[in-house]
């Protein structure tokens, strides 16, 4: 253990293992104040803690903060074990770390004071934006030039997703982000109209894909066959829907915009290709789900395991959404409702939020070389975050339906049934305060991991007990 | 079966070396990702038919651009939409008074001058695209925006008081860099509408262009359907 202590640099892990539950607690206790507002408007305190301004930070903070922080945090850590050379240059590693928190940490500044592009999931100005692209030069290089220098030949299936992820996101940002800046604080997309539409849906959409979607199969493809100490289940399985993965997703944005002046071949070319992504997302999920066969009796004792699980299955359940909302007729009825809002919070708080707090419980012992404070403390921290996310779809869905549903309603003279706007928000707002409870019960689940990880931590250097499996059952030649 | 599995061995078996080589690796996915792209974001910029101003279709006065620019500070977008769908029960929604005819949906013509386009993507609010021929009246929106309560009881709005406190008075100038921004990009913007600006202007706070902005979604449009029948 000492060896590989020295071998890799865990320093850099650790850091973004902090700022991601930093920034997982920030983007959740907006989410939950926000959710909160939309039953009772009195909570909008201050013109700083509006609504229309904090919904932004919520969503940078969780994409941004804490799901990015993730990603670099198991970045860093497999791209050394799977290249077998420690990472290229720890300065620029250290560089990035810095720039990237000074990023968020403007965005949690000025999204609060209205200075905002106003793209979905692209909403910090220009200055903050050029920054943004600073850093995540610095990391790509670093990245590359660690594989580009490895020790070994082959590059493994979660080294593919990570590569897919860093040379995708800076295309998407920086064609979405085109804009002429007018002040230090302000600027103007050049695109416009329907030519906006379209260029911030091809981002938006693919913010999904390739920060909340390929990272994290990477993730899987890594942690789970190591957590379980089993091979994944199917290499070729791997290869097509890796493939087809990347290649199909990036069509996928104009079905956010089904239904409007978008050019109608780009509408079905955007539905298509949505419906087609079902068969490459469940490949994913199936070469998990099959590598969960053969550890299957860990399952009931584990939490890591557990928490992969649930992560996978709700990635199958939200990906067989997607395509399905995607149809043109579901999408009348779904499009711009609470369903839709359920939809990303099954894939964000299901798929995004699990895989990554089991990678926390998976790395936290091992970066800090002691053992985890509680198995037990893991477990309720499951629950709580199981019945969250239940509890929030469920109340979403019926929400965003009843909502549909009324907006078209009838009666049988031809004229609207429910004329009156308030009458509808009035319906929605029980369902509403249950996503708020939701919301609340999985955020208090992350305060236990972090009790958890803090006691942990300051057990650090008492010997980790866990000897790495491959060395142990192959004899030590790997 | 049989066919699928000759199709994955012969592709595996270029996959097999990629991940032997990181720059061809990354290159290939790279390609992967750009076909889509490509395909999806340039061919619209050439099909003409794609964004026809509709005649008629007005820049935003200084006031309405001003007004725009508080509508994206405070995120109105979050939980209004405009963007009404060919659909009867969007139309009838609205489009009450028929300003728009039988048509009364939004059509690509209206946003040109969009920079960038606001049609969000959550209506937690009624949508907000022809406003100004649903609710036309400047004081309404004044009661509304600083308590929505006060003219829709059960609203769950925030409430905007500070966009009419004296503080929230407008900076002439910084709006005027705002459309000097904006021509160049595109909008039509003449010498004598950055002259008139300062008298626009003049006294206004924030509300007020945000109003005013309000009172301009879907007037144009509206114009031209009645100067049409």
């Amino acid at each position: 253990m000492s060896q590989t202590n020295t071998k890799y640099n865990d320093s850099i892990v650790k850091g973004f293992i902090i700022s991601a539950l930093v920034w997982g607690v920030a983007s959740m206790s907006v989410g939950v104040l926000a959710a909160f507002q939309m039953v009772y408007p009195e909570l909008n305190f201050t013109q700083y803690f509006s609504f229309g301004r904090i919904r932004p930070l919520h969503t940078n903070a969780a994409i941004f903060g804490f799901a990015l922080s993730i990603i670099f945090a198991t970045a860093y850590h497999l791209i050394q074990r799977l290249c077998r050379v420690r990472i290229w240059s720890d300065s620029l590693a250290k560089i990035h770390f810095v720039l990237y928190n000074l990023s968020i940490v403007l965005a949690a500044i000025t999204l609060p004071l209205g200075l905002n592009q106003s793209k979905e999931y692209a909403e910090l100005e220009w200055p903050i934006d050029l920054l943004i692209v600073v850093w995540f030069v610095i990391f790509i290089v670093n990245f590359f030039a660690t594989i580009f220098t490895r020790e070994e030949k082959q590059l493994y299936a979660a080294i593919w997703f990570y590569i897919a992820s860093f040379v995708t996101v800076p295309i998407l940002f920086i064609v979405n982000n085109l804009s002429v800046p007018v002040s230090l604080t302000k600027s103007y997309s050049i695109f416009s109209g329907v030519y906006d539409a379209n260029i911030q849906w091809w981002y938006g959409h693919n913010a999904v894909a390739f920060v909340l979607t390929t990272p994290f199969l990477g993730l899987m493809y890594y942690y789970f066959p190591k957590h379980i100490k089993q091979p994944i289940y199917s290499h070729r399985l791997s290869i097509i829907h890796f493939w087809s993965l990347i290649f199909i997703y990036i069509w996928a944005g104009p079905h956010h915009l089904l239904n409007t002046p978008l050019p109608e071949w780009l509408q079905t070319t955007g539905v298509a290709f949505s419906v087609m992504l079902w068969m490459p997302s469940w490949g994913g999920m199936l070469n998990g789900f099959l590598t969960l066969t053969q550890a299957k009796e860990k399952i009931k004792t584990d939490a890591i395991l557990k928490m992969m699980l649930v992560g996978i299955t709700f990635y199958g359940m939200s990906t067989f959404e997607g395509p399905l909302l995607s149809i043109r007729a579901i999408s009348a009825l779904g499009h711009n409702t609470d369903w839709i809002v359920g939809h990303v919070h099954s894939g964000t708080l299901g798929w995004v939020g699990m895989m990554s707090f089991a990678a926390i419980y998976y790395l936290v012992p091992r970066m800090w070389n002691t053992n985890l404070y509680s198995e037990k403390l893991a477990n309720v921290h499951f629950w709580t975050a199981t019945l969250g996310i239940l509890l929030y779809i469920v109340s979403m869905w019926v929400s965003g339906i009843t909502e549909g549903s009324m907006w078209r309603a009838i009666d049988s003279k031809g004229f609207l049934q429910y004329p009156n706007w308030i009458q509808i928000t009035e319906v929605l707002k029980p369902f509403r305060f249950a996503r708020g409870v939701a919301g609340a019960l999985y955020l208090s689940g992350v305060f236990v991991m972090i009790y958890n990880i803090i006691k942990t931590i300051r057990n650090a250097d008492s010997g980790f007990q866990e000897v790495d499996l491959r060395v142990k059952e192959q004899g030590g030649n790997v | 079966m049989k066919l699928f599995d000759i199709l994955l061995d012969w592709f595996s078996g270029f996959t097999d070396q990629w991940e032997k080589q990181g720059v061809k690796f990354t290159v290939y996915t790279t390609i992967a990702v750009l076909i889509g792209g490509i395909f999806e974001l340039i061919p619209p910029f050439f099909i003409s038919r794609t964004a026809v101003p509709i005649q008629g279709v007005k820049p935003f006065s200084p006031l309405e651009l001003a007004g725009r620019d508080i509508y994206q500070k405070e995120g109105c977008n979050n939980c209004h939409t405009q963007m009404i769908r060919p659909f009867k029960w969007e139309v009838d929604r609205f489009d009450p008074s028929k300003s728009y005819g039988r048509d009364g949906y939004s059509k690509a013509g209206e946003f040109v001058y969009d920079h960038p386009f606001l049609w969000g993507s959550k209506r937690t609010g009624p949508d907000l695209a022809h406003e100004s021929q649903i609710q036309p009246s400047y004081a309404w929106h004044k009661t509304h925006l600083i308590n929505p309560r006060d003219t829709s009881p059960g609203s769950v709005m925030p409430a905007y008081p500070w966009l009419f406190e004296e503080k929230a008075t407008l900076n002439v100038k910084e709006i005027i860099d705002h459309m000097r921004g904006l021509s160049k990009v595109g909008v039509p913007y003449t010498e004598e509408d950055y002259i008139s600006a300062e008298r626009e202007l003049a006294a206004k706070t924030e509300g007020d262009a945000l109003i005013a902005y309000l009172l301009k979604l879907g007037k144009d449009t509206a114009e031209l359907s009645k100067s049409i029948q």
